[in-house]
């Protein structure tokens, strides 16, 4: 088809090659330490992997990082969509904030936090310390056992909207009758939303959860500007290792094997994804 | 014999306004957190970027300005005059107090300009991509339509960061590091599939009849699709312009790593390099961000309507 041939030639040369040339050399040893040298090793990248203790330690602090924002994208993002499908004054002006976390930029979301943390003159120490609540200022980021919460915080502030806007079209979609009709047999309020509301957003939280986690796993630019990974390797995720390991240390091919696996975590992702959409095409 | 209502009817009556008090007054408390939890962060950002160095460092902090001051705003846009605008030369601060401008603050505004060309240009290809890609989908019956679906789908979800080592070989191989090709040819690949998927929903919407009117009365599949569609797809096509700019907007990892010099670097990328230099003044910082954060805030804030639409266009069934 003559107009589809841009759109599969774009996509084909820069998403597709890709893909495929990053499996290639992720068989060979390249490192640009060594321009000239570049040798076949098989599939010596991926095994060296299964005794890397920094690599698993990355992919393990991945989850706990997924784990935790995703859980809590999902809750607040159902309290803020119930709250947004009821009818009350200045609800537009709420919906239309409520796209600002939405469309800053992320790198300018990772300042935005940096600066509320700041150890000497940040938000967060200013509130605390007002409030009683802390007698000397903190440092946030360098606590190992918060920095990785305190990541989270940010990235979930920035996500939220997108989910609440997923979850109201699903609360948007159930018929009131069915309301009504829990209602005349004698449902509390309660029991219509543990029984008519949840059942029916299920779909909605389906999305939410699988998309929130393919964006959670792959997220870099928080990471990059608030902690570079630290403090020692408290956030020293899957994407930073990555990054460090190609860019840093110049190791090509073993970074590209890592992508390569993060790339099949997120396809089996979007697999799913793309099965709760229940596409009709 | 009068009907006198039971007890348990009134009981049962106030109880009901009760409940329904309760309920507003719960409505009215969440939704005060929820735009104090949006909007407090940001204020915090905005309100910093209008106080002095002297002011910001203040323990505790100042939270809303004391001499509101626009000299971090003048200072961007001063940059790169002949006599450089810093605080030392202008108020005889202590350039030990940390009262700094970067120097390449000079740069801001140029990367400006780079974020919004990469941006436009990314726009304008994609449509010219993804608009007969769309129809052809939507209202052409063909083998391996199913297939092209899933196909485009797929490279949406394919992770930035693995494609970024492949795509720095290839880019270091061609010799565009450090252009502006590189980033609207990346970007257009991690945003075609999120435009041919709004469109699709969209021009499906449109009944058959029209597509097979316009053939019969003479138009080429091109014309029917530039007469008869596209006037009657606008919205959707909003929201298409919407998302791209945004996305190349904001983008941030891609840019990181094929840019080099102020020949291509764009907004994010100089605001990063400000957060990791130790030495940047704070209120200088925090106008800088806000400088990133208005346009796309503005742009959310007046089409809010397409943009919730667009959201909502993979959510709900084709």
């Amino acid at each position: 088809m003559l107009f589809l041939a841009p759109v599969m030639a774009v996509l084909g040369a820069v998403a597709v090659f890709p893909i495929a040339y990053s499996l290639y050399i992720s068989f060979f040893s390249i490192k640009l330490t060594r321009p000239n040298r570049t040798p076949f090793v098989g599939l010596k990248n991926y095994t060296d992997l299964l005794g890397d203790e920094a690599f698993w330690g990355a992919v393990w602090r991945t989850v706990s990082f997924s784990l935790v924002s995703v859980t809590a994208i999902a809750f607040i993002a159902l309290l803020v969509s119930l709250l947004l499908n009821q009818e009350f004054r200045g609800r537009r002006i709420l919906s239309t904030i409520l796209l600002v976390p939405w469309a800053i930029p992320y790198v300018a979301n990772a300042l935005m936090w940096k600066w509320i943390y700041d150890s000497s003159y940040g938000a967060l120490n200013g509130l605390l310390y007002q409030l009683d609540f802390i007698d000397k200022y903190m440092v946030w980021l360098g606590d190992q056992d918060k920095t990785l919460f305190l990541i989270a915080n940010a990235f979930v502030w920035k996500e939220v909207p997108l989910a609440t806007i997923l979850l109201l079209v699903s609360l948007k979609s159930i018929p009131s009758d069915l309301y009504a009709a829990a209602r005349v047999d004698g449902a509390t309020v309660w029991q219509r939303f543990v029984h008519v509301t949840l059942p029916a957003m299920k779909p909605g939280f389906m999305l939410v959860m699988i998309y929130e986690t393919m964006m959670a796993i792959r997220h870099f630019d928080l990471f990059f500007i608030l902690t570079e990974g630290g403090p020692g390797s408290a956030s020293h995720v899957l994407s930073w290792h990555i990054y460090v390991e190609t860019f840093r240390n110049l190791s090509f091919g073993s970074g590209a094997a890592m992508s390569y696996l993060l790339a099949i975590a997120t396809f089996a992702l979007s697999y799913l994804f793309i099965r709760t959409l229940g596409r009709k095409i | 014999m009068p009907i006198t209502p039971p007890v348990d009817t009134i009981d049962y009556r106030r109880r009901q306004k009760i409940g329904r008090i309760v309920q507003r007054l719960v409505i009215v408390v969440s939704a005060i957190v929820l735009a104090a939890y949006i909007l407090a962060p940001v204020s915090w950002l905005v309100s910093s970027a209008f106080q002095t160095e002297t002011e910001i460092v203040s323990i505790p902090p100042h939270w809303i300005p004391e001499e509101p001051t626009l000299r971090n705003f003048e200072a961007i846009f001063s940059a790169g005059n002949d006599e450089p605008v810093t605080y030392e030369t202008r108020s005889g601060a202590d350039p030990a107090a940390g009262d700094f401008i970067p120097s390449t603050a000079e740069n801001l505004l140029p990367s400006m300009a780079n974020s919004l060309i990469v941006s436009i240009l990314v726009v304008i290809l994609n449509l010219l991509v993804g608009v007969p890609a769309a129809y052809a989908i939507a209202k052409i019956r063909f083998w391996g339509r199913n297939a092209s679906v899933y196909f485009i789908l797929i490279t949406r979800v394919i992770p930035d960061i693995a494609l970024v080592v492949p795509f720095f070989l290839v880019i270091r191989k061609l010799g565009m590091l450090d252009t502006l090709g590189s980033l609207v040819i990346t970007y257009l690949a991690i945003t075609v599939p999120f435009t041919v998927f709004i469109l699709i929903q969209y021009f499906e919407g449109l009944p058959d009849e029209l597509d097979k009117a316009a053939r019969v009365d003479g138009c080429s599949r091109l014309q029917a699709l530039i007469k008869v569609f596209l006037p009657l797809s606008l919205p959707s096509l909003v929201a298409v312009v919407l998302f791209t700019f945004l996305t190349s907007w904001n983008e941030f990892l891609l840019a990181l790593m094929f840019t080099q010099t102020s020949a291509s670097q764009t907004l994010p990328i100089l605001l990063a390099s400000f957060t990791s230099d130790f030495t940047v003044s704070f209120s200088f910082l925090n106008a800088a961000g806000v400088l990133a954060v208005v346009p796309p805030v503005i742009v959310a804030i007046v089409f809010e309507r397409y943009i919730v639409s667009g959201l909502t266009a993979g959510a709900v069934k084709g």
